[in-house]
């Protein structure tokens, strides 16, 4: 009987759970994971929570540095961009760097599921690798992995791990190749590598697959991420297609 | 405020485990709370008792003790309490105040306390978790972690 697990499975559950996932880092995770619920909450109420609590991106990439979280009866007040809110530690530690041994991290990780106020969708922006933040969901949860890698071979070698994994635990992701091509006066260069190797890992595992294209208008948006309209959120706005809304998650 | 979330999460436990054993009434909750949250427990009581109504526990009282950590560098073996980093952790709730980072979540305490002998973040905390000690049934008492 523990309260704090008791809490966090409460939040999620009947919700609609997303955890964007990536076997490396480096690979745009988080920008997806920002889109991605931004673009969920053009209709629903949806709750962004950053689980990589040792870079907080979300907080850089949503301009929230230094501001710190209210917090009333329902819990941790999200910061708001219309219907998103945003939960980040940057939020509750400030700009102060966090060191933690690693049964901490899966700790703080639950405490903020516990203690947040949350919507009817959550995204869940998870740090790089297979460890405790993939665990911790998959004990209080059944959510929709959507996995983010960039098309360069060593990637998606390291996010077949993360694959494998999902799919034996009977998952099927969504798989996002990031940064998968620039666009040349309608003529696509690939600087990261061809698709060949990625399709095939795709097909092999039977996934759905969503190319994003380099868009270096991006970086004037780090800060203010929400207002980015450019031709990254459009193809993301394909995942949320993928992933649909119901069946919502029973548990 | 946060202490309605807490609350909420002892209620939500034994709520749970009440149905998974079969009992319609509890009678007392026990909990154990980390000393260095500095939770309010007026706060906590008046939450608990309002979240309990229409609940298994709408019978019951809440009782709180405080526990204090104990602390264990993992650099050089150093085991400390409490007092000896009072002055670090009043200045982390000066600089916050009611948002209190360890009061939200206890589980940061290493990232805001520093061993007092090598300095070092690499620091154990036990306990540092909300935990429910006892619960109280019809005059019988189960225990649980
Ligand atoms: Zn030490």
């Amino acid at each position: 009987m523990e309260p704090l697990e008791a809490l966090a499975r409460t939040k999620l559950s009947n919700k609609r759970v997303i955890a964007v996932m990536s076997a490396k880092g480096g690979v745009g995770k988080s920008i997806i994971s920002a889109l991605l619920s931004l673009s969920f909450s053009s209709s629903r109420q949806t709750t962004l929570i950053d689980l990589d609590i040792h870079t907080m991106a979300s907080t850089k990439l949503f301009g929230l540095e230094g501001k710190v979280h209210e917090v009333n009866k329902k819990g941790i007040v999200p910061f708001s961009f219309g219907k998103l809110g945003v939960i980040s530690l940057g939020g509750i530690v400030k700009d102060r760097y966090v060191v933690l041994p690693g049964s901490n991290t899966r700790d703080v990780m639950q405490s903020l599921i516990a203690y947040s106020d949350v919507g009817e969708i959550i995204v869940f922006d998870l740090p790089p690798g297979l460890g405790d933040e993939v665990l911790l969901l998959e004990h209080l949860t059944d959510f929709t992995p959507i996995v983010v890698t960039i098309p360069s071979k060593v990637s998606v070698k390291v996010v077949e791990y993360l694959l494998r994994y999902l799919k034996e635990r009977g998952k099927r992701p969504v798989l996002v190749v990031n940064m998968a091509y620039f666009d040349c006066n309608g003529k696509k260069a690939r600087p990261f590598g061809g698709m060949d190797y990625v399709k095939n890992v795709s097909e092999k595992y039977g996934l759905s697959l969503v190319e994003a294209p380099i868009d270096p208008e991006i970086e004037d948006y780090i800060g203010r991420i929400h207002e980015y309209n450019g031709v990254v959120r459009s193809k993301i706005k394909e995942v949320e297609n993928l992933v649909g809304f119901p069946p919502y998650s029973s548990s | 405020m946060h202490e309605w979330s807490v609350a909420e999460g002892i209620l939500r436990s034994v709520i749970e485990w009440a149905k998974e054993n079969n009992l319609d009434s509890v009678r007392k909750v026990k909990v154990a709370i980390p000393s260095f949250t500095f939770l309010e427990l007026d706060i906590l009581k008046e939450a608990y008792d309002t979240l309990k109504r229409g609940t298994v526990l709408e019978k019951s009282s809440l009782e709180v003790v405080y526990k204090d950590p104990l602390f264990k560098c993992r650099n050089c073996g150093n085991t400390f309490n409490l007092n000896q980093v009072l002055g670090e952790l009043n200045e982390v709730r000066e600089e916050f105040g009611e948002e209190y980072p360890l009061h939200l979540v206890p589980g940061l305490a290493p990232a805001f306390i520093k061993c007092p002998k090598c300095g070092s973040n690499d620091v154990e905390v036990s306990p540092q978790d909300i935990t429910i000690e006892e619960v109280e049934v019809n005059g019988t008492a189960g225990s649980s972690g």
